[in-house]
């Protein structure tokens, strides 16, 4: 269960140098990368974060992974407070971030059994998880090669074999299909579907995308975020009622795009 | 999870990681480690060659004939008389002749005993090493012979000879064979100290710039890890590298004499186990210290290749601090030990000359160290956030 209250955050401005200073630089604005995202998801449900780029998807994702503080808002895992218990609050989550980069010099198991040594499994423990990740994402004939020259799927497999290593309650998944062919796509959502259910563990599953299609087949319930605020949440039928459409995209782009020009231009509604 | 246990998984990764860094670590080994020893064998050989031309006997006359009260002199020296090739004067400029010819003119003893004062030339070329060094040898020679010339000349008079060297002139060296050989063994500390920082910087960058670049440090500081583990486990892996190629350096001189060409140099350069171990131990803080300061440089940065060129300031300062003993004509000054790389190299030097080294003398190198390897994981570890999300 991962619950996320009112989060923003906004980025300071690159501290002036003596050049700006010089030249006279007007003094750069900070940037507003989330100002108020809320959206709580289940267990054994699958909760999609859509947005368009730059909502702010990535930021509030890392900040649930205590990468980044919060100006404002709580967030919490399995009612571990994120700000107050981070490493507590990690140990429960399975993050597959926006940067998945392998050791290339390492195998995949390696790679593996590396982040279950960090997550405090013993060696043995941290091996067997290899193997039925392995066995699970299907990647067994990869598992004792090095990674380097590995495709985008394979690298993709084995980065989220890494996060569920120790077999999290709470997945967080940020873009996990960016780069990802059909047939590496539908392996990866047949897997999360397989983790929802009661057998794979009925994991709480997170995951931000910005394709239509993505949150249509696996989402029980969508968070639409744009421009740094959570605009609409509920299931997808819910969403295509709410905005009186039958097309998805349709009611995405009424949901993301109309909101934050309601907000930009107050003015002009009122008139 | 306990910290220490986090930092062994780290320290173990990182240092499987950078031991399957196979090419790194044989350009480091060939270009660090063996160039020390195999500087010292060539210049053995160079030193053997200058040695056995001091010892020749030999001196190269053109027109003997026309000198025999000279040539008469130099056989009383017990030197050997030859005369040049003809093509002498190109040979010595190709540097293919590595003697000074005396070239004598025509008439020469005729015009010494009139009075005349006729010219006698060394020929050597100044752009010829060898040939130099021999044409002080015939110069002072010839001098010699002068000398006893004109002396004959005046006891021929009645003088007394005492008039024209009224004192003697004694030369003594204080300087013990090790001293001496110091001057040429001078050079192994900055090898050494090269060694440790280049077998350093690969790890360093990588674990640092490099895990930016691969975009896995993202990922790493998304483990219930905590920070300071994460960096004390890299920085151990990097500092326990440095220290393998700092191992390798020191003990690689150890071989390295029984390839020594010179006699003289063999005798002079006495590196034993006791000497490698000194080195040792100078080494290990300043690794350790090392390894931090290039983790805290690279760490700023978003590639490997902008740590690399952000590290090379390190590089310089490093290669050319040892150089102020050199130039600091006022010998050692207590400053130098407060320098890093300053002090290990004029400490190492000290070991080379055969003083023994009191633990005050490495009390404050080591502290430098330390509070120099504090700080930059203090830093790294207080960058890792910012430098993940960047």
């Amino acid at each position: 269960m991962i619950v996320v209250d009112a989060v923003a955050k906004r980025f300071a401005p690159p501290s002036r140098s003596l050049r700006d200073a010089l030249t006279r630089r007007p003094v750069q604005a900070g940037v507003a990368a989330v100002e108020q995202v809320s959206f709580s998801a289940a267990d054994a449900c699958i909760t999609g974060l859509l947005g368009p780029n730059g909502a702010g998807k990535t930021t509030t994702l890392r900040m649930l992974a205590g990468l980044i503080t919060p100006d404002a808002g709580r967030l919490s895992v399995d009612g571990i407070d994120v700000a107050a218990r981070p490493r507590e609050a990690l140990a429960r989550m399975g993050v597959l971030s926006d940067a998945r980069g392998l050791y290339p010099r390492l195998s995949a198991r390696e790679n593996i059994v590396y982040y279950g040594a960090l997550q405090g499994l013993g060696r043995d423990q941290a091996e067997a998880r290899a193997e039925l990740l392995a066995d699970m994402l299907a990647f067994k004939p990869l598992l004792d090669r090095r990674t380097e020259g590995f495709s985008q799927g394979e690298r993709m497999k084995i980065a989220l074999a890494r996060a569920l290593v120790h077999d999290p309650a709470n997945i967080v998944l940020d873009e996990p299909t960016n780069g990802l062919d059909v047939t590496a796509t539908r392996s990866l959502r047949e897997s999360l579907r397989f983790l929802r259910t009661a057998e794979g563990g009925s994991k709480c599953i997170v995951f931000s995308t910005h394709i239509m299609q993505e949150v249509e087949r696996l989402c029980d319930h969508v968070v639409v975020v744009s421009g740094g605020r959570s605009v609409a949440a509920g299931t997808v039928d819910e969403l295509l009622a709410q905005t009186g459409q039958t097309d998805f995209e349709e009611a995405f782009v009424r949901l993301a795009f109309e909101t934050a020009e309601v907000r930009e231009a107050p003015g002009e509604v009122l008139a | 999870m306990s910290a220490a246990r986090a930092a062994w998984a780290v320290y173990r990764k990182e240092v499987v990681d950078a031991l399957r860094d196979r090419r790194t670590l044989m350009v480091v080994l060939f270009s660090s480690v063996l160039m020390g020893p195999l500087l010292l064998v060539a210049l053995s050989a160079l030193l053997a060659s200058f040695e056995a031309s001091a010892e020749s006997r030999v001196v190269y006359v053109d027109g003997a004939a026309h000198a025999p009260g000279l040539i008469n002199f130099l056989q009383r020296q017990t030197r050997i008389v030859k005369a040049p090739p003809a093509d002498y004067e190109a040979q010595l400029r190709a540097r293919k002749w590595s003697d000074p010819v005396l070239v004598v003119p025509a008439g020469f003893d005729v015009a010494v005993q009139r009075g005349e004062v006729p010219t006698i030339e060394v020929v050597s070329d100044s752009g010829n090493a060898q040939a130099q060094a021999g044409a002080a040898r015939v110069q002072r020679l010839l001098a010699a012979y002068a000398q006893e010339r004109s002396a004959l000349t005046l006891a021929l008079r009645g003088v007394a000879t005492e008039l024209l060297e009224p004192f003697e002139v004694q030369e003594r060296d204080l300087a013990s064979a090790r001293t001496r050989a110091a001057q040429i063994t001078g050079m192994l500390p900055f090898f050494v100290i090269m060694a440790v920082l280049y077998g350093a910087l690969n790890a360093a960058l990588d674990t640092t710039a490099g895990e930016r670049e691969r975009g896995s440090l993202e990922p790493l500081l998304m483990n219930p890890a905590r920070r300071g583990a994460l960096v004390l486990g890299k920085w151990g892996a990097v500092a326990s590298v440095a220290v393998l190629i700092a191992m390798l350096s020191c003990f690689s001189f150890i071989p390295a004499q029984w390839l020594l060409r010179s006699d003289t140099l063999q005798a002079m350069f006495q590196y034993g186990w006791p000497e490698a171990l000194a080195f040792l131990a100078l080494l290990l803080p300043f690794a350790a210290a090392m390894s931090a300061l290039l983790m805290a440089i690279a760490i700023r940065c978003k590639s490997f290749k902008e740590a690399q060129a952000s590290s090379t300031v390190v590089l310089a300062a490093v290669s050319l601090l040892p150089l102020v003993s050199v130039f600091d004509q006022r010998g050692e000054s207590p400053w130098h030990l407060w320098v890093p790389a300053l002090a290990q190299s004029t400490l190492m030097a000290r070991v080379l000359k055969g003083e023994t080294l009191g633990a005050a003398d490495g009390a404050v190198p080591f502290a430098v160290c330390a509070l120099l390897t504090v700080a930059g994981l203090m830093w790294v570890a207080r960058r890792l956030n910012e430098a993940a999300v960047r």
